[in-house]
């Protein structure tokens, strides 16, 4: 009989069974991999980014593979937050771990209005705020490139919401801290990082663009040593918990990350490579404590050292 | 929970390979419970290294299936570094696999003419309704197009006319059966007036599914179509390989993309937008 190892984790007042979330965008609802993964071995979901209204989406190709990563250009396509909550919130509650809604919007209000409604919506444990979609032409990026702006967007959200908020943060800045100071500083309670690099791929027989959105989010193993950094220099500045993700495809992947001082980890891309990733994390990280003696996965948070 | 004994990735070990043109090699893989749950249109989801690289999946129709022996057969044409990995794939080598997945081909009713339009590598899933609808006792008729560019490309070709009651080889150079176009004999087809219900099937290069959507709808005759997509998930979670949607008169649905992975391969044609500039 194998030692059981403690892998519960705290997060913005949550109390997580695991670390062990899925990223927005690369678990849809949850019901789409209902047959394929234990959903209710997850941390958390995070579910694919809600906005007021329906969005159709971006035109494809959407999609494109490059080196060890994929860029996406989805563009937030969702049925608007009055038809999540009707039709896709109740099956995602009744997977019994805490439902992480992702908010997008084009404006301020956009944000508050979806966030308000969500507060009212039962079964949504916490809102992540997408202020960083690399995809959408308002909103979006040039929000979270500023911390000025980042920290109103989280201010106001925060003051119409008393649900945990956690503040997705963009890598396409010069320097990610004082972003993330501020939507400390505005009342977010965990912090989310990173969302996508943003990318670009040229089809050279056709010489054109390959996706019909010209650019898109770099996700992927391609880009998880540039989250590793962030998520070192962000843990060294803030003192909230912070949810590391970006390639992770292993238990090894996924300590970088909690070493580096993330609380957590989101898995995205690396569940449509194969959708028994999360379980293949949780063994590497069950079996990297055991091999270290560690019975209580949270003493690893922020553990690696400067020699 | 049948679901969850039907979606799951399974390894499947390659027991034959054999290189049916410079471009096009049929795998077969022993793979027990996709063989037993596959239906004709539906395809499998493979995952091409265990490494980051290449590091999606690669979808595959299913061509043929042997529940007995537990055999699947997937036609891969070599067109870059993920499906040159798999066209390489030697016999005892193992991938992992996620299916079945998708929409299969809806069937035509008894005594229906099934016409079977394929082009190119698109013949593999047109191989599997032709194998699906000749072990009915339905009494099909069925008529197989098959076009490609030259007769080198024509892949499997006898594998469809083996299970089809008239075959018709088309090439754009002529260089095997009639030369041209596929549309070209399906126009002959759709013009003789037929006692029996008609149904056209067709997977190929997108234009020529969009010009046998418009024969199709030109004549009121129903017609199903497979496409093809780069996937991201293959079930419906990451809206990658979307396609228009059409709202053919009587359609409630308000969706604007359709996603090929989910709602597809295998939709109506009239469902699709053929005349948007993005599909």
């Amino acid at each position: 009989m194998m030692t059981p190892v403690d892998l519960s984790v705290e997060l913005a007042g949550l109390t997580l069974q695991s670390p062990i979330m899925v990223a927005s965008g690369t678990f849809g609802y949850g019901t789409e991999y209902a047959d394929l993964v234990e959903v209710g071995a997850l941390g958390a979901i995070v579910t694919k980014g809600v906005t007021l209204e329906p969005r159709a989406g971006n035109p494809p190709p959407r999609i494109c593979e490059t080196p060890a990563g994929m860029l996406n250009a989805i563009g937030l396509q969702n049925p608007g937050v009055e038809a999540f909550i009707r039709d896709k919130l109740p099956p995602l509650r009744d997977f019994g771990v805490p439902v992480i809604v992702n908010v997008a919007g084009s404006t301020v209000e956009d944000y508050v209005a979806v966030a308000r409604r969500l507060a009212e919506a039962p079964g949504v444990a916490a809102l992540e705020l997408n202020i960083s979609c690399p995809n959408v032409q308002a909103g979006g990026l040039h929000c979270g490139v500023r911390p000025d702006l980042t920290a109103e967007l989280v201010a106001a959200v925060r003051a119409a919401c008393p649900l945990p908020l956690i503040t997705k943060l963009s890598p396409n800045v010069t320097d990610l801290v004082p972003i993330a100071q501020a939507a400390v500083e505005a009342g977010s309670d965990a912090l989310s990082l990173i969302n996508t690099l943003v990318g670009m791929a040229i089809d050279v027989e056709k010489r054109a663009p390959v996706l019909a959105n010209r650019t898109g989010g770099l996700s992927g193993p391609a880009i998880r040593p540039v989250a590793v950094r962030l998520t070192w220099e962000v843990a060294r500045a803030v003192s909230v918990p912070l949810i590391g993700m970006g390639g992770i495809m292993t238990g090894r992947d996924a300590l970088e990350f909690i070493l580096a001082g993330a609380t957590a980890v989101a898995v995205g891309t690396g569940n449509f490579v194969d959708p028994d990733v999360t379980a293949e994390v949780r063994r590497g990280l069950e079996d990297y404590c055991r091999r270290h003696q560690v019975t209580r996965f949270r003493d690893l948070i922020g553990a690696a050292q400067v020699g | 929970m049948q679901n969850s004994i039907m979606m799951r990735s399974r390894r499947a070990t390659v027991v034959h390979r054999q290189q049916v043109t410079p471009l096009h090699t049929q795998l077969r893989l022993r793979a027990p419970e996709i063989a037993n749950l596959a239906a004709a249109g539906q395809f499998v989801h493979l995952r091409v290294t265990s490494g980051a690289d290449p590091l999606l999946r690669r979808p595959f129709s299913v061509m043929l299936c042997d529940p007995v022996e537990g055999f699947v057969d997937l036609l891969v044409q070599n067109v870059g570094r993920g499906s040159e990995i798999v066209a390489l794939a030697g016999v005892g080598q193992s991938f992992d696999l996620l299916g079945p997945l998708g929409t299969p081909f809806p069937l035509p009713p008894p005594h229906a003419h099934a016409v079977l339009v394929a082009g190119g590598v698109g013949v593999a899933p047109m191989i599997a309704l032709a194998d699906r609808l000749s072990r009915t006792a339905d009494d099909h008729h069925i008529t197989s197009l098959f076009g490609a560019r030259t007769e080198e490309l024509l892949c499997c070709w006898q594998e469809l006319a083996g299970r089809s009651h008239e075959f018709l080889a088309v090439t754009e150079d002529g260089s095997l059966g009639e030369p041209g176009l596929v549309t070209g004999p399906l126009a002959g087809i759709l013009d003789v007036p037929d006692p029996e219900t008609r149904v056209v099937y067709a997977c190929g290069p997108e234009p020529m599914l969009a010009a046998v959507a418009r024969m199709c709808a030109e004549r009121a005759v129903e017609c199903y179509v497979s496409l093809e997509r780069w996937m991201g998930c293959g079930v419906g979670a990451c809206l990658g390989c979307v396609v228009p949607a059409a709202h053919p008169a009587g359609d409630t649905s308000d969706a604007t993309y359709l996603r090929v992975c989910k709602d597809g391969p295998v939709f109506a044609a009239g469902d699709i937008d053929w005349g948007a500039s993005c599909l």
